[in-house]
């Protein structure tokens, strides 16, 4: 995990700066929460994606689709579109996931730049 | 003096806020000199009481972040319910039966046939299942899941302030310890040359 911390002693830490070194703690746990939540959408995805060929492959007219916690019988034609709109649903959050780990990457950086800037070797702000 | 207090923060005449849902904000030291001679504290009594706080916030952050799981874990399932209840209504409107596998115990499943249904029974926890119609179940486990949606909202909310205030207080520690540091050693510079 990032760490912050002042090791200089001619420094001073105005509360701006204390600010801006909580803003980059906080941007920084969304950056890894990010992370695992693009990893499961990504997974949903795959799954999805191989639920959907092996319908198509099925010869039954009848395929077993979960609905809650019971496999409810659900003619091949209905799977075949619910697969594909959960398929939207998990893309469009997938793109929106990507979208804010973008911006946050982008924040960082200024948020590094303008730290490093006053505090130098005072301040670590890397992954250890 | 203004100061104004809403339910859920405390805020002082500075706009800082001083404590959220029980948890207390840390106080920002603006000069480690002056807060020191104010509070009457020795570096080290400074340190111990920072290190102390910053032990309480941990085991609150446990608090919270069990009761997220907790919520993260619920919201898939009130989902699930919803969807399930849709689906029993939509079958309705078309007359058909609903043919569905179940488990029954863990790796054996059967068959069920599922008519006509105007009602759901909806486990309420506690031991307690109701009846409800499928419009009512509905309504419902919407409610709920809004009330899920929104405790969570609050609970992430009340997570990035109490990071923060780990944040401030990890960096008052480091603060104080190089401010004694540098006084001892500017201490032992004086007593060296006056030597």
């Amino acid at each position: 995990m990032q760490q912050a911390g002042a090791s200089g002693s001619d420094t001073e830490v105005t509360w701006e700066d204390q600010q801006n070194i909580n803003k980059f703690g906080r941007l920084n746990n969304r950056f890894h929460e990010l992370e695992d939540e693009i990893k499961m959408a990504k997974e949903t995805n795959d799954n999805l994606e191989v639920a959907s060929n092996e319908v198509i492959l099925t010869d039954d007219d009848i395929v077993r689709f979960q609905i809650g916690e019971v496999f409810a019988h659900v003619p091949k034609e209905e799977v075949e579109s619910r697969i594909e709109e959960m398929q939207e649903g998990t893309s469009k959050i997938l793109e929106k996931l990507e979208e804010e780990k973008e911006s946050i990457i982008v924040e960082m950086a200024e948020l590094k730049k303008i730290l490093y800037g006053k505090f130098k070797d005072s301040i670590n702000l890397e992954e250890d | 003096m203004a100061s104004s207090s809403s339910s859920s923060a405390a805020e002082s005449e500075g706009g800082k806020v001083t404590e959220r849902r029980g948890i207390p904000a840390a106080a920002f030291v603006e000069d480690v000199q002056t807060y020191l001679s104010q509070s009457d504290l020795d570096a080290n009594s400074a340190l111990a009481f920072f290190q102390e706080r910053l032990q309480q916030y941990r085991v609150v952050e446990m608090k919270l972040l069990a009761q997220q799981r907790d919520l993260q874990a619920k919201i898939p399932d009130i989902e699930k319910c919803l969807d399930i209840v849709a689906t029993l209504q939509a079958k309705k409107d078309i007359g058909e039966a609903l043919l569905a596998d179940f488990e029954m115990s863990e790796g054996i499943y059967s068959r069920a046939r599922i008519e006509d249904t105007d009602s759901v029974c909806l486990w309420l926890g506690a031991n307690v299942m109701l009846e409800y119609s499928c419009e009512e179940a509905i309504t419902l486990l919407q409610k709920n899941l809004e009330n899920a949606k929104s405790s969570l909202e609050v609970l992430v909310a009340d997570l990035q302030f109490l990071r923060d205030q780990v944040t401030i207080t990890q960096v008052t520690i480091a603060r104080v310890y190089n401010w004694d540091v540098y006084q001892r050693r500017t201490r032992q510079a004086v007593a060296a040359s006056e030597s």
